[in-house]
Formats: structure tokens, sequence, C-alpha cells
């Protein structure tokens, strides 16, 4: 496909390409490439402002490893992650192959539908909080218990969770759905002629054919829930205690509340890394779509 | 043949099931609604009424809904000056973005660069939207403290163009690309020069996508936390960062939050509301096409 295109697209040879691109080219070097390098040194020195760094070789990762708060952030990152995220493709998905059919208003369902994903971060956080509190929040007064949805430590990592479900399930649900209105419908005739029921219809036919879509959305959705930082910031401020202090969060207090700054240097470095990985997998698959 | 055996039966069960099923997407869209209308609904209530009024706090119904929340939550100045804040990094940003991205999106669509491959720049640039912010944002904070930049929307509208820059450059490369190339060569042929090609037939052919690709950036930045909140501290503060800053110093008063929330919320939600068609590719990075 890529190299069939290539063939019909011209690419033309002029000089005038570098002034097109250089400019964001050395915008990026400037404002990205200059502070990772930055951040880099920074981890390998112990930061004293107004006294000068020392040198200390790699202890600021070796902390990392050990420091007790770092680990469980890092746990509590990957609990509310792999929670939201599973949920967010399953549900996600259901409510694609929900929308798939014709039915009325669809058009409005699906605009409604889409509405949380670029209502701002921090304020959700604050909004949800409002909804869980305990006292006259939204929850607890529909439903006959009291429960201690940002007291309790587990609870208040899933009601994270929940919110990162509610913000992000829509991409979910808009990707599968094109991905679903993209299949061809000749395949789905050949198998309803096969008798098949709806469910083996989607576990052998659509299932395979939209994985590759699957994927490229759980991986975004790693990468980018990883970076987990407005919602424990605003919804629980990390607590109770240090419960729902997630990494991002742990990393930012080093950093600019305690300016520990090569210590947090150290820990954005891992971060960078562990993101890094998840994305390349994803990488792989894009290069041979920008060919 | 077995479809016409249950005919009769099939049709009032085919009727069930799509009643069913509208009734579970009217519950998802609901789900999805809910934290909008209690924003809504708390925001018109007085501050007893946010603990006394029970359950869903329908107006009208439960309660006599007011305005003075609203009146009083936006005449403060410092609602006013973030927001003035908020509307100009998102602006300048958005502007600087698409003036640098828009001209490296059509190289990377329409010539060929040798030493590095253009699909490799092409990812280079998408590499940089995968970052997380957090590795960034402390060398950023000391680079504009030594430029003498904290706390001024200039060190805003730098971190934000630079966030939203691989997006404008990752769409609009993939619009061009399917830009027919006719009209180009043609003019090409007639001796206009890259530059005039780009202006007089290129831009206006892309305009759509640029004004989306335009309205969600906007609305990206009009959301952007972190940085804001490690580099505004009194003159440079944005909607969130004011917005955060209302819940330490007054506690818990849920009928100010509820207007807050709104007043960050409405903008980027109803932007991108325009820009629908773009939103998956927009968010997949180009990876998809919706």
């Amino acid at each position: 496909m890529s190299q069939a295109e290539g063939g019909v697209r011209a690419l033309w040879k002029s000089k005038i390409k570098f002034a097109f691109l250089i400019p964001a080219v050395v915008w990026v070097l400037i404002f990205t490439i200059f502070p990772l390098i930055y951040s880099l040194r920074m981890s390998f020195f112990n930061i004293r402002i107004g006294q000068g760094d020392v040198f200390i070789g790699l202890t600021n990762f070796a902390r990392v490893f050990t420091n007790e708060q770092a680990r469980s952030a890092a746990l509590v990152t990957l609990k509310i992650v792999v929670v939201a995220v599973a949920v967010e493709l399953v549900l996600g998905l259901a409510l694609a192959v929900l929308f798939n059919r014709v039915m009325p208003a669809r058009g409005l369902l699906r605009t409604i539908l889409t509405m949380p994903l670029f209502a701002t971060p921090i304020a959700i956080g604050y909004l949800f909080f409002t909804i869980f509190y305990e006292e006259g929040g939204l929850i607890n007064g529909l439903i006959p218990w009291k429960v201690p949805w940002l007291s309790d430590p587990g609870l208040a990592a899933l009601s994270i969770s929940m919110v990162d479900i509610w913000q992000w399930t829509p991409f979910c649900f808009l990707v599968f759905l094109a991905a679903l209105q993209g299949l061809s419908d000749e395949l789905y005739e050949a198998a309803m002629i096969e008798a098949s029921s709806g469910w083996q219809i989607f576990r052998y036919i659509t299932l395979p054919l939209i994985q590759p879509t699957i994927v490229i959305v759980l991986l975004l959705r790693l990468a980018e829930a990883l970076k987990l930082f407005d919602i424990p910031f605003s919804l629980t401020g990390g607590g109770p205690g240090t419960a729902t202090q997630v990494y991002s969060l742990f990393t930012y207090r080093t950093g600019l509340r305690f300016f520990d700054l090569g210590f947090a240097s150290a820990l954005s470095y891992v971060m960078l890394v562990v993101v890094m990985i998840i994305v390349s997998f994803f990488f792989r698959h894009l290069r041979q779509i920008y060919d | 043949m077995k479809g016409k055996e249950d005919g009769g039966l099939s049709s009032t069960r085919r009727r069930t099931k799509s009643v069913i099923i509208l009734i579970l997407a009217i519950a998802a869209a609901l789900w999805a609604f809910m934290p909008f209308y209690w924003a809504l609904s708390t925001s018109l209530r007085s501050p007893l009424e946010t603990f006394t009024v029970a359950g869903l706090g329908v107006p009208f119904v439960q309660f006599k809904p007011t305005l003075a929340n609203w009146i009083d939550q936006l005449s403060i100045g410092e609602t006013q000056r973030a927001l003035v804040n908020s509307t100009i990094v998102a602006v300048f940003s958005t502007i600087i973005a698409l003036i640098l991205g828009i001209p490296a999106a059509y190289a990377l669509a329409r010539f060929r660069f040798f030493t590095i491959k253009n699909r490799d720049i092409t990812v280079w640039f998408l590499s940089q939207r995968v970052l997380p912010p957090v590795v960034t944002v402390i060398p950023f904070f000391l680079m504009m403290r030594s430029a003498r930049l904290l706390d001024t929307r200039t060190a805003l509208i730098l971190a934000n163009a630079t966030f939203i820059l691989p997006f404008v450059v990752v769409i609009m490369r993939q619009t061009f690309a399917d830009l027919p190339l006719e009209l180009e060569e043609s003019a090409l042929v007639d001796g206009a020069t890259h530059l005039s090609i780009l202006r007089n037939i290129s831009l206006p052919l892309a305009a759509p996508a640029i004004a989306a690709t335009a309205l969600i950036i906007l609305a990206f930045t009009w959301n952007e936390f972190l940085f804001a909140l490690t580099i505004g501290s009194r003159q440079a503060v944005t909607i969130p960062v004011h917005m955060a800053g209302a819940v330490d110093t007054r506690g818990v008063q849920f009928w100010f939050m509820a207007v807050r929330a709104l007043v960050a919320m409405l903008p980027p939600t109803l932007l991108a509301l325009f820009a629908q068609r773009y939103i998956v590719r927009g968010l997949t990075l180009g990876a998809l096409k919706g």
C-alpha cells in the first residue's frame, strides 16, 4: 500500500525544504532536547542550590530503586493505570459495538459521549471531589451506604481509576467505532449466510480484524496514563497519607517542593525509559504508516 | 430458510433488542454527561443548599436556581486575570505552533530528505509528544529562572507551543500528503515557487484541517496544568492553576468549585465539538484515521 503510494507520490528536491523544516526542529531542540540533557546531567549530581553541585555518580538512580516512597508511588501508579486502561478498552469496545448499529439520535448521543475527552483534567478532579465527597456528595447521596471513596487508601486509588475511565473511555470508544465502521459489509453478509451467532461473528471476525487498532489504543493509553498527575493532584492530593501519590506527583514534589533536583531528575529519567519502552512498540508500527 | 421460519417472532425480538440497545446507549451518554450536570446544578445553588438539597439536585424542582455564585466568581479580579492569561497563552502558543509546524509538515509531506529519512523525522517529532512532562518540567523551570521568565505568560507560551508543535506536524503532514498533487505540479511547471504554492494552493485546500487542528491544540493548551503550576505563581496564573488555588486557601466550597470547574471545562469542551471529525486522528497522533 505505502509502496504503491510512494510510486505515485512525487517527492520534490529543493533547498527550500530546509527553510520549511529547520525552524520547527530548532524549536524542539531548544525546548525539549536541551532540558533533557540538562536533566540527565543533574541526575548524576547532588544539587544544592547556592552551594554548588557535587558529582555522586549513580547514587540518585540507586535511590530510585531503594526509596520506599518511590516504590509505593510506582506501585500505586501501576495499580491505577492497569485498572483504568483495562476497563477503558473493554467498555470502549462494548460501546463502539453498540453504536455501530442504526439507532435514533445516534449522532447526538455520540457527541455527548465525547464531551469528557477535552474537559480540563484539573477541573474534573475537583469536580469529582464533590461527587465522591462522603457527606453531601453526589454518589453517596444516591446510594444507601456511606462509602469512604476518598479516605480509604484502596478506594481512593480506585476513585482515581474511575475518573480516568470516565474521561478516556470515550477516546477508546471513538477509535474503535471508526475501526468498526471501516470494516467491509461484505464480510458480515458472508458471515450472516453462515448463520453464525452475533457473538461468534464478533469473536471470530470482528475482533481479529480490529486487533491492530486495539494494540495501538492500548499502547497509547498506557503511555498517556503513566503520566497521570492532574487527577491525583486535585482529587486526592496524593492522600490519604501517600496512598495515591502517583509517580509523577512524587517526582514533582521531590524536585519542585523539596528541591532535591538530582533525585527528581533520576526519578524522571527512570520514568522516561519505561514510557519509551512502551511507545517503541507503538513507533515500530507507526514508521510504516509514515513512510 | 431459517430466517423465514421464525419471521413473525424475530421481528418482535428484534424490536425488543433495538430498544435495549437504545436504552444502553442513552445510559452511556447520561454517564458521560452526569458530572457536567452535577456541576451546573451545584453552581446554581446557594451555599446552604449545596448541603441540604439531596440526591440529583434538580433545579426548579428541588431548589430555586440562582446566578449568585457565577456573578460572585466572575467578578473577582483573580478569575478575570486567569481567564485573560489562559486565553492569551492558548492563542499565542497555537499561533507559534502553526507557524512553525505547518511548513515543517509540508516539507515532510512533499520533499525528500536524504541524510535522515522523512519518516524518522516525523517519528522524532512525535516522540516529543509522548515524553512525560514531569521529565522536562524541572530543567525548564531552571531555564526560565535563568532567563528571568518565571511567572510570565511568555514562559507558558514557550512551553505550550513546544507541547503542541508535534501535533501540528503530524496531523498536517498527513493532511498535505492526502491532497491531490496535480494542482501543485502544474503550478510548478508554470514556474511558481514552492513558497507561493504552499501559500496559494496547499494552505487553502488544507484550511479545514488547520482549523480543526487549531481547535484541538487550543483545548490542550487551555487544559495544561503541570507547567502552569510550576511557572505561574501570581501574575501568570492560568485557569487550571486558579482552580487549584481556590481549594488550598478556602477549603471545600462546592458552590464556587462548581462555577470554576465549568468556567475551566466549557471552552475546551465546546471547541472540541467543532473538531469532531479530526479527534480520532488527532488523539492517535495520525496513527489511525477516523
